[in-house]
């Protein structure tokens, strides 16, 4: 049988947020400057007690993005942003009990099969004298997944620059329509729609540390179900909160800034998490600059989540053995290095990520046989022009 | 949900933080540089998102305004 | 609440500023100064020597992308008009001044550039943003306060100096 993975849940990232915004500074820029990153990770293969049955290698993936920022005429900048992601792998389809009882997973069907996701935005920005206005459209598609966006967005600042208060408004349309529906008896055509909202202040504390706190509030309706799950049915509508926290400052006889992000998040499935993340920005001579960071993360599960799918649940009963709405706790970390030549500037990124039961600060009632453990590498390079 | 009132509190709160220290137009240079951006590589930050929201439950974030070198 | 009546205060003291905003506005005397040269060898700079040419004051850091923009095209303007009477004054706010001197080593500039780390002549003259520049007629009146630096600003800066010279 053929198979197919679940990109919805990917694909319901690509909000006008996730997408890289044009620098807020207070001016346009003067120059051009074009990006591209290539990435690759990997997730770590299933061990035989989690899945006795079938496939044990899951994601793996390659991402490339570009960007180009370009100033235009006295007061405006242009952007564009472009993704191509190429998949292969497979994933989790349905959660059963092993020979022992205990919960075990299965993935879907045999490995070498692909999906590619493509996506397009185009925005600008117009600076004023204390602030500025942008917004962006863009468009993403795949095999069975196809969302249309919008972001808009303005910041002004106060106080003689030292505080600035920032507005973001994004709205997103999805219709997925899984592959081999009639073949699976999955639904035919969907659709969801997603709307936040995002007010931040930031605020320069001295001539070394800034901080910056933000609010945002997202509100989704429509099919937010797994349909490549075989038995997965969630709520039509979920209201997200999430409140960050950022704080910047810059070691003067160290030349290195410290990065510190904290960031606290609520949803009506019942999902609460916490996560804080930590880098160090390590000038070195000759233009070099080495970052380490580290993140813990940690969530509660989803009201409805189960480890073990229960075939036999009425459609007006919510169920889900998706290991993103079980209770776990995750450690991540990795360097970048970076270096730049005059107009050019390369980088290199590291990362290792493992999720597991016991990082969980909440208590795990429930756990989930499927938690991911991944291995990321990425190479970029800036040019400016 | 119960824990909003406190959050909203802490966040206004933050929000009134009205400057601790005059920082003058010219004395900016530390909070220019790349490395005290908010975001000092938005295609790294943009699929970090990515990749953790399809591996997560949680979404959003900040938008990033504010810092930097003033300058115009 | 305590919180909030400093917040009020400091609303207040802020919009009453906002009325001043510029010690040195268009029609003002230029507040004269003297500071070292950022070049170790140059003589100390005063303004008040400069009366009786037209001087375009700038002030500039390199961690001001804008400036570094605006430098060269200053230096262009420089040789265009100093045999009519043009001085250009480009004050360097960079602390540690070395900062400054290393971005010139790439980019020489042949105008005058005092060199104020501590950030007292800007203070003077209420810089409101990077960067600030001041046209000065031959009596060291301000004729011009241009702030920022974006395109299509060298054309318009460029046509007050030429008015300026052609009055003298």
């Amino acid at each position: 049988m053929k198979t197919h993975y679940s990109r919805s849940l990917i694909a319901l990232s690509t909000t006008a947020l996730a997408l890289p915004g044009i620098s807020q500074g207070d001016a346009p820029p003067l120059d051009s400057t074009f990006s591209y990153k290539f990435s690759n990770y990997k997730e770590d293969d299933l061990s035989r007690t989690e899945a006795p049955f079938g496939e044990l290698e899951r994601y793996d993936i390659d991402v490339h993005q570009f960007q180009l920022i370009t100033p235009w005429g006295r007061n405006m900048a242009l952007q564009v942003d472009g993704n191509y992601e190429s998949l292969s792998g497979a994933s989790p389809w349905f959660t059963s009990t092993g020979l022992d009882g205990e919960p075990v997973v299965n993935l879907s069907g045999a490995s070498g099969i692909r999906d590619r996701r493509s996506e397009l935005a185009i925005g600008a920005r117009y600076y004023l004298e204390n602030g500025s206005i942008g917004g962006n459209i863009g468009y993403s598609e795949e095999d069975d997944y196809r969302a249309r966006y919008i972001g808009l967005s303005g910041e002004r600042h106060f106080n003689n620059d030292l505080t600035t208060i920032g507005l973001g408004f994004s709205h997103s349309a999805d219709d997925i329509f899984p592959t081999d529906a009639s073949l699976f008896n999955r639904v035919a055509s969907e659709s969801k729609q997603s709307t936040s909202l995002v007010l931040s202040v930031s605020q320069i504390i001295n001539q070394t540390t800034t901080v910056q706190t933000a609010l945002s509030i997202t509100e989704q309706s429509g099919y937010l179900s797994d349909p490549y799950k075989l038995f997965d049915v969630r709520p039509d509508d979920k209201t997200q909160f999430a409140w960050s926290n950022s704080f910047r400052h810059f070691f003067v006889e160290a030349e290195a800034a410290a990065h510190v992000n904290y960031r606290l998040y609520h949803d009506d499935f019942g999902v609460s998490s916490h996560t804080l993340d930590f880098a160090w920005h390590q000038n070195l001579p000759d233009d070099w600059r080495i970052i380490p960071n580290i993140r813990y993360y940690t969530q509660s599960a989803a009201k409805f989540f189960t480890n073990i799918d229960n075939p036999f649940t009425s459609s007006d009963q919510y169920q889900s053995s998706d290991y993103r709405l079980a209770a776990f706790g995750a450690i991540s970390g990795g360097f970048s290095v970076v270096k730049n030549w005059g107009v050019w500037t390369g980088t290199l990124t590291a990362e290792r990520y493992v999720a597991k039961e016991k990082y969980s600060g909440y208590t795990v009632a429930l756990p989930s046989t499927a938690l991911v453990s991944y291995t990321r590498l990425s190479v970029g390079f800036d040019y400016t022009f | 949900m119960k824990q909003l009132p406190r959050v909203l509190a802490l966040f206004l709160a933050f929000a009134m933080i009205s400057g601790c220290v005059e920082v003058r137009p010219w004395e900016r240079g530390y909070l220019a540089r790349d490395e005290m951006a908010w975001d000092s590589d938005p295609l790294e930050s943009a699929l970090n998102d990515h990749i953790f929201f399809s591996k997560e439950a949680s979404s959003g974030g900040s938008s990033a305004a504010g810092g930097g070198c003033g300058c115009n | 609440m305590k919180i909030k009546n400093t917040t009020l205060m400091t609303l207040t003291l802020a919009l009453g500023l906002a009325g001043s905003v510029y010690a040195a506005e268009e029609g003002d005397i230029a507040p004269d100064f003297t500071l070292p040269s950022i070049h170790a060898e140059a003589a100390d700079i005063t303004l008040s020597d400069l009366r009786g040419k037209v001087v375009y004051l700038d002030f500039w850091a390199s961690w001001c992308a804008p400036c570094l923009k605006s430098l060269p095209l200053y230096n262009d303007m420089y040789h265009r008009y100093k045999d009519q009477g043009l001085e250009v004054v480009a004050v360097n706010v960079d602390n540690p001044i070395e900062d400054g001197t290393e971005w010139l080593i790439d980019t020489p500039l042949d105008f005058l550039i005092p060199a104020d780390p501590d950030g007292v002549v800007p203070e003077l003259y209420e810089v409101f943003g990077m960067p600030t520049s001041y046209l000065i007629d031959t009596d060291g009146t301000v004729k011009l306060v241009h702030m920022g630096f974006r395109d299509g600003d060298m054309e318009v800066i460029e046509a007050e100096v030429q008015e300026l010279l052609a009055a003298q």
